[in-house]
């Protein structure tokens, strides 16, 4: 069960399509595991419905209408459609069936990356995979802008609490942490960095992705 | 809640004007039904379209979405969302999608607009919370009515101007933590916020 959620205010920017792509997927990946979050998320839904309805009207031709029945009339393809087709897992779709078996880059002893942000085109943040090895503690590290994380599996704890699979977590310029995975699992995230982290200690030369 | 609360709820449902119309559209095609949804929702539309931005893809937009609506009506369930919600959320995403497939190169996506926003009720493997749903638009045109006008300002910037919080503050030369509370403030009053205790 997830403890940790995105606030209103992100739920808010969510359903009225204000997020980013990254931004989005987190909030989506989340939606799909918590009930509490997708009821707010519901409600926010209808606050658009009745704030479109509130604002000022603009007229439309007649012509329009015809049009829009002429391009159903000649498209096939636009046959109402008989049921829902079958979804892949969000997840599966963009890291495919395994993400236990992805081409992480090994970082230091308990940490690997794997940068996704290509499959963001034209999209101003950093989308970074990491895994911490069961068991296994991060460097400490403070972060430059916003960085959001969600909780791909396993778990983790640092000097906030503990987060579980499908937890969100915002850390910022003054969150410094230094996470450990707990349980048997390796522990998986999915961050969404505005601007790239900033090693606070040792192992300032390293991590590369983060630093380019 | 209790069954007090429930029958309210569903009369709502049914006699919501829109869902019956937008019901007729997904059964039988109904051609009658689907004018008075345009004549009703088109307008409201192209200002959504022309409010944030897409003033010259005014036209192209609503006639996106009411072919969507077409398209989608036969999955339309009125005990997951008013007929006003979901054509919103239609509206959000051919709108996003729009946007996407103007940025978009050669590359393609990894994941849909709908695999990131998705439409009430095409998530099939979700529990029915038709009550709530019901409930909640109800009470928020209910609840909306009486915001103040500066809360209702900003939150229209939100959601038809698609500015973000940041920008509001710009617009309204407020200070940011000003617009986050009125929106706090506001999404209390609509119950957004806390409003567990009725689930």
């Amino acid at each position: 069960m997830t403890r940790h959620h995105p606030d209103s205010l992100s739920l808010m920017e969510y359903s009225a399509g204000n997020l980013s792509e990254p931004h989005a997927l987190c909030i989506r990946l989340h939606l799909d595991k918590c009930s509490h979050c997708r009821r707010q998320v519901d409600t926010l839904d209808s606050l658009g419905a009745v704030m479109m309805e509130q604002q000022p009207k603009v007229s439309v031709s007649g012509a329009m209408f015809d049009d829009i029945l002429a391009r159903i009339d000649s498209s096939p393809e636009l046959k109402p459609q008989a049921t829902v087709p079958p979804k892949t897992s969000l997840l599966q779709k963009l890291l495919g069936e395994d993400i236990n078996n992805l081409p992480w880059k090994r970082q230091l002893g308990d940490v690997s990356v794997l940068d996704i942000t290509e499959k963001f085109p034209g999209q101003n943040e950093q989308v970074v995979l990491q895994k911490l090895v069961a068991g296994g503690k991060a460097p400490a590290h403070t972060h430059r802008g916003t960085e959001t994380t969600i909780v791909l599996q396993g778990m983790f704890s640092d000097q906030k609490g503990v987060f579980n699979q499908w937890d969100f977590v915002v850390l910022n310029e003054q969150d410094e942490h230094k996470p450990i995975a707990l349980g048997s699992e390796d522990c998986i995230t999915l961050s969404v960095l505005s601007a790239p982290l900033k090693l606070t200690g040792t192992f300032t030369r390293l991590l590369n992705p983060f630093i380019r | 809640m209790t069954t007090l609360d429930q029958q309210p709820a569903r009369a709502e449902g049914r006699k919501d004007p829109w869902s019956q119309l937008l019901v007729k559209v997904g059964k039988s095609q109904d051609r009658q039904a689907y004018h008075s949804l345009f004549e009703h929702f088109a307008p409201q539309l192209k200002y959504y379209a022309m409010a944030n931005g897409m003033a010259s893809h005014a036209d192209e937009l609503v006639q996106e979405v009411f072919v969507s609506i077409w398209r989608k009506a036969s999955l339309y369930d009125w005990q997951k969302a008013a007929a006003s919600t979901w054509i919103f959320t239609i509206a959000r995403n051919q709108r996003i999608d729009m946007l996407r497939k103007m940025r978009r190169t050669s590359v393609e996506m990894a994941v849909e607009t709908e695999d990131l926003w998705q439409i009430p009720g095409e998530d099939d493997n979700q529990p029915v919370t038709s009550l709530h749903r019901l409930m909640s638009e109800r009470r928020v045109r209910e609840s909306l009515s009486q915001l103040p006008e500066d809360q209702i300002t900003v939150i229209a910037k939100v959601y038809m101007e698609q500015k973000s919080h940041q920008i509001v503050a710009d617009e309204l030369n407020i200070p940011l933590g000003t617009v986050k509370s009125r929106v706090r403030l506001a999404l209390s009053k609509l119950k957004v916020i806390l409003q567990d205790q009725n689930v």
